[in-house]
C-alpha cells in the first residue's frame, strides 16, 4: 500500500514536472555516459552561452503560444535585426561598410534593431489581432517580407568587420559569469514577472484558454493579442543585436531555422499548442534540453546528421503527450 | 426476443484516483420502454455511461446486451452493435449536408468506389419522412437550427437500427413545441421496441414520456421506480437524499428606481432584435422569455458590449453609455453570466481561484501595479465559500469541477467585480436540482441587497418562479412584458409565439 502511494506521488511529481525530469534525466545520462567529462564549467558555460540567443526568441514565441498564436517569422526577423544592427556597427574605415565613414554611438545599433523587431511585432499582431488572419499565415508572410527585407537591405552581402565595442556588448564578462548569461537572466524575470504578476500576462492565459470567455471577462482580446507579438518582436530585436555582437557578423544565413527551434524548445518545455498553458521555467529548461541533446550528442561524436533526425523525433514525442494531456479533457 | 431486458448492466464499479465513482451500480432497461435516468450532478450518470460506451474501462461488473455479455472498443462498436448515443453537445460536421452527416463513414458505394450521392440522398429522405422530420437531406446542417441538428443526430441513430438509444439532456436546447415533436419521435422509437434511456434533470419531461426512473446518488444506485409508483417530490428527496419541498425561494426585495434603460435597440444584424426597449429597477428579476431563435442572448450580448448595435441607447443609472464594451459594462458595474458555460463561461485550464479573480485582477494591484496575489486568491476564496462552490482546493482546474459548481465559480467571479446589474442568460443549465436551489437563493440574496437581475430563462417554471416581471421576445422584437400577477405559461406561450 505504502510502495503503491509513493509510486502514485512520484507519478504525479513526474507529470506535473516533466520538463524538468525530463532535463536532469538528460544531465545525468549525459554524465554517466562520459564519466562527468561533459559538465565541466568550460563546457556547461559554452553550452548557456550558445543557447542564451535562442532563449530570447523562445521567451518571445513562448508568450504567444499561450495565447495559442505561432511566429513562424523568427528566423528571418532575427536575421534581420542582427543586419540592422551590424550595419550601425561596422568599423567606419571598412570599405564595404553600408554607412561607410560614419561611426555611430553604440545604443543607435541595439535601439534600431530593437524598434525593427517591435515593428514586425505590431505588424503581426495588428494583422492577426485586428485583420483575424491565422496567426500561422499572418507570420509566414512576414516571415518573407524579413527575408526581402534583409536581402533589399545588405544587396545580401556579409555585414561584417564591426568594431569591438559592440561585440563586446555580448563577448564580454563580468567575472567568471559570460555577459550573455547575465541578459538571458534579466530577460527571463522581466518576463515570469510580467507573465505572472502582471493583468496583462495574466490576460494571455485567458485569451489562450478561451478567447470568448476573456471577452466577456472585459478583456481587450485584440489589443492583448496585439501586444504579445510586439513584446515578441522587441526580444527577436534583442536577439538579433546579441547575436550580431556574439558573432562579429550578420549575413542572409543568420539565426536560419531559429523559430523552429524555438517553438520546439517550448513546446519541449510544456507551453502547450492549445492555448493558455506554459511558464517562463518550462520554456529556459525547454531551450537547455534542446541545447544540451545537441551539445550532448557532438560531445559523443554522433554525426551531425544524426542530431537534426534525433531533435525531430523529440519534437514529435513532447507535442504527443502534450496533445494527450490536455486535448483528451476538452 | 426472449429476454426480459435490452440492456443490462450489473454491478458496475468504477475508481478514478480519490473517488469511487460508481459503487456496484445495477441498471436493467426493458425493450421498448423509456427508462429515465436521474441524479444530481456528480452523481455518476454520465461515468455510467461512458462505461457502456468503452470510453471508461469498468473496474468491475459486467455489461449484457440483450442476454449476452458485450464490451464496447468506443461509441462507433457500440453504434454497430446497435447501441447509440444523442449527446448534449452536438458532434456533426457543420460545412457538411444532413444527408453526408447521417452516412458519415458508411457512404453508399458506386462500384464500391465513388460516394452514391443520389441514393445517399434518397434514402435520407425516406428515412426522415419516416420519422416526420421535415429536413431536406441536401441542406448543410450547421445551417439547422440546434433542435433540426439534434433531429438529424436521432435519425442517425434510427438508420443504425439501433435497439438502444440513450439521449443525454436532449431538450437543454429546445423549445416546448420541440419538446413536443422530440416526445413524439421517442414513442414511435418505443413503439418499435427500442429502449431510450433518458437522462434529464427535468421533472416535467420525465413524468411526461418516461415508463421507469432509475434515481443515483452518490455513485450509488438508490433505486429503479415505475413511474406510477413515484411523484415529484419523492423523486427529488430521492435524489438529494433530503426532502425537497419548495422548488424556489421566497425573497423579499423591494422595487427601487431605474438602474439599466434600453431604448429602441437594434442589432447589427437585420435579422436579430429589433426596436427592443426596456427599464431595469434595482432590486428586481427581470426574466427574458421566448422561443429558441427569438434572439434574446443577442439582446443580452448587445447590452454587455459583446455586438454591437445598429441604433439605440442602452443608460446605465441615468448615463448614456456609447459604443459599449463589456470592459465599459464592467466598469459600469454589470456583469454577464453567458449561456454557453464551456464556450464562452470557463477558462479550462485555469484554477479555481484564477477563473474566479479573471474579471476583477485591476482592482487588486500593488503599488507597483503588479497583482496582488495574495489578496486576489483570498477574494476567490471567499466568494466561492459564500456560494459553497464544493471543490477540493482554490487550486483545481475548473474542468474538473461538475457544471453546477462551474457555475457558482462563474457567478463568483461576477459577484467579485461588485456589480450592481447581473445578466443571466440560462444560469441553470445543465445543473442539478440541489444546485439549482442554491443559485435560486443567490439570486434572490443579491435582488434583496438591491442589485438588479436580468434572467434569460427557456424554464417556464423557472421564469415565473424567479421573476418580478417577464418581458418576451419573439423574432427579436418585444410582444409585451408580463407583472408578476399576469405572469402565466400560457400568457408566457402566447407572446412567445405572436409572430409565427
Amino acid at each position: 500500500m505504502e510502495t503503491k502511494k509513493l509510486l502514485g506521488s512520484t507519478k504525479k511529481v513526474v507529470s506535473q514536472y516533466t520538463t524538468w525530469v525530463t532535463f536532469v534525466g538528460l544531465l545525468l545520462l549525459l554524465s554517466i555516459l562520459t564519466q562527468g567529462n561533459a559538465l565541466k564549467w568550460n563546457s556547461v558555460r559554452n553550452l548557456l552561452i550558445a543557447e542564451s540567443v535562442r532563449s530570447f526568441a523562445a521567451l518571445g514565441v513562448g508568450m504567444i503560444i499561450i495565447t495559442k498564436g505561432i511566429d513562424l517569422s523568427i528566423g528571418y526577423v532575427v536575421c534581420l535585426t542582427a543586419s540592422v544592427a551590424a550595419s550601425f556597427a561596422q568599423n567606419p574605415d571598412y570599405a564595404s561598410a553600408i554607412y561607410a565613414g560614419h561611426t555611430f554611438p553604440l545604443f543607435v545599433p541595439i535601439l534600431v534593431a530593437i524598434a525593427a523587431g517591435g515593428a514586425f511585432g505590431l505588424f503581426n499582431g495588428w494583422l492577426v489581432a485586428y485583420g483575424k488572419l491565422p496567426p500561422f499565415i499572418a507570420t509566414l508572410g512576414s516571415m518573407s517580407i524579413a527575408k526581402g527585407l534583409q536581402l533589399i537591405y545588405t544587396r545580401a552581402a556579409v555585414v561584417g568587420s564591426l568594431n569591438q565595442n559592440f561585440k563586446d556588448i555580448s563577448q564580454g564578462n563580468v567575472g567568471p559569469i559570460p555577459n550573455l548569461i547575465i541578459y538571458v537572466a534579466i530577460a527571463v524575470v522581466i518576463v515570469w514577472v510580467f507573465l505572472k504578476h502582471t493583468r496583462q500576462g495574466t490576460n494571455f492565459y485567458a485569451i489562450g484558454g478561451n478567447p470568448q470567455a476573456a471577452r466577456v471577462s472585459g478583456i481587450n482580446v485584440e489589443r492583448d493579442l496585439m501586444m504579445v507579438y510586439f513584446y515578441a518582436g522587441l526580444l527577436y530585436g534583442i536577439a538579433g543585436t546579441l547575436l550580431a555582437s556574439r558573432l562579429g557578423l550578420a549575413n542572409s544565413l543568420t539565426a536560419n531555422g531559429m523559430e523552429l527551434d524555438a517553438i520546439a524548445a517550448v513546446t519541449v518545455g510544456g507551453v502547450s499548442q492549445s492555448g493558455g498553458v506554459g511558464n517562463v521555467s518550462g520554456m529556459i529548461v525547454g531551450v537547455f534540453t534542446m541545447g544540451l541533446i545537441n551539445y550532448g550528442m557532438s560531445f559523443l561524436g554522433v554525426d551531425s546528421y544524426y542530431q537534426q533526425l534525433v531533435k525531430g523525433l523529440i519534437i514529435i514525442v513532447a507535442v504527443y503527450f502534450d496533445m494527450k494531456k490536455y486535448a483528451r479533457r476538452s | 426476443m426472449d429476454n426480459t431486458y435490452a440492456l443490462e448492466m450489473e454491478e458496475i464499479t468504477k475508481v478514478f484516483p480519490g473517488v469511487r465513482a460508481l459503487d456496484g451500480v445495477t441498471l436493467r432497461v426493458k425493450p421498448g420502454t423509456v427508462h429515465a435516468l436521474m441524479g444530481e450532478n456528480g452523481a455518476g450518470k454520465s461515468t455510467l455511461m461512458k462505461c457502456l460506451f468503452g470510453i471508461y474501462k469498468e473496474d468491475g461488473g459486467i455489461i449484457k446486451l440483450n442476454g449476452s455479455q458485450c464490451r464496447f472498443k468506443d461509441s462507433h462498436d457500440a453504434l454497430k452493435s446497435g447501441v447509440s448515443m444523442i449527446h448534449q453537445e452536438l458532434s456533426n460536421v457543420p460545412e457538411r449536408s444532413v444527408a453526408e452527416n447521417l452516412w458519415l463513414g458508411r457512404e453508399p458505394l458506386k462500384k464500391s468506389l465513388l460516394i452514391d450521392h443520389k441514393k445517399m440522398n434518397a434514402d435520407t429522405k425516406e428515412l426522415l419522412a419516416r420519422l416526420e422530420m421535415d429536413i431536406k437531406p441536401e441542406k448543410r446542417i450547421g445551417a439547422l437550427s440546434i433542435s433540426m441538428q439534434q433531429n438529424c443526430e436521432i435519425a442517425k441513430a434510427v438508420s443504425y437500427n439501433s435497439s438502444i438509444v440513450v439521449m443525454d439532456e436532449p431538450t437543454s436546447s429546445l423549445t416546448d413545441n420541440e419538446v413536443d415533436h422530440l416526445f413524439k419521435i421517442i414513442r414511435q422509437l418505443r413503439s418499435q421496441n427500442v429502449a431510450v434511456i433518458y437522462i434529464s434533470h427535468k421533472m416535467e419531461e420525465i413524468f411526461a414520456i418516461a415508463d421507469e426512473v432509475s434515481v443515483m446518488r452518490d455513485g450509488k444506485m438508490i433505486g429503479t421506480y415505475d413511474i406510477c409508483d413515484i411523484d415529484n417530490n419523492k423523486l427529488i428527496s430521492l435524489m438529494v437524499g433530503r426532502d425537497a419541498t419548495l422548488r424556489f425561494p421566497t425573497f423579499k426585495s423591494s422595487i427601487g428606481d431605474v438602474c439599466l434603460k434600453a431604448e429602441h435597440l437594434s442589432a447589427m444584424n437585420p435579422r436579430s432584435f429589433k426596436d427592443v426597449s426596456f427599464e431595469l429597477h434595482r432590486g428586481e428579476i427581470l426574466g427574458i422569455g421566448g422561443l429558441v431563435g427569438a434572439q434574446r442572448t443577442e439582446l443580452m450580448e448587445a447590452i454587455f458590449g459583446v455586438r454591437g448595435v445598429s441604433a439605440g441607447k442602452i443608460s446605465i443609472s441615468g448615463k448614456e453609455i456609447v459604443n459599449m464594451t463589456p470592459k465599459k459594462a464592467i466598469q459600469n458595474g454589470v456583469g454577464m453570466i453567458t449561456e454557453d458555460r464551456r464556450g464562452s463561461g470557463i477558462f479550462p485550464l485555469m484554477n479555481i481561484s484564477a477563473n474566479t479573480s479573471i474579471a476583477s485582477l485591476g482592482e487588486y494591484l500593488t503599488k507597483l501595479h503588479l497583482l496582488n496575489h495574495n489578496r486576489l486568491n483570498e477574494e476567490s476564496r471567499r466568494y466561492n465559500e459564500a456560494l459553497r462552490t464544493k471543490t477540493p482546493t482554490m487550486e483545481t482546474l475548473i474542468q474538473n469541477l461538475s457544471g453546477g459548481n462551474q457555475q457558482k465559480v462563474i457567478i463568483s467571479r461576477w459577484l467579485m467585480t461588485l456589480p450592481d446589474i447581473l445578466i443571466m442568460d440560462e444560469p441553470t443549465r445543465g445543473i442539478d436540482v440541489g444546485a439549482k436551489y442554491e443559485i435560486y437563493q443567490i439570486m434572490g440574496q443579491l435582488v434583496e441587497q438591491g442589485k438588479a437581475i436580468i434572467m434569460v430563462s427557456s424554464e417556464m417554471p423557472e421564469l415565473i418562479g424567479m421573476s418580478h416581471r417577464v418581458m418576451v421576445l419573439c423574432a427579436g422584437r418585444c410582444t409585451g412584458t408580463l407583472d408578476k400577477s399576469e405572469c402565466s405559461q400560457e400568457n408566457i406561450m402566447r407572446l412567445a409565439t405572436k409572430f409565427m
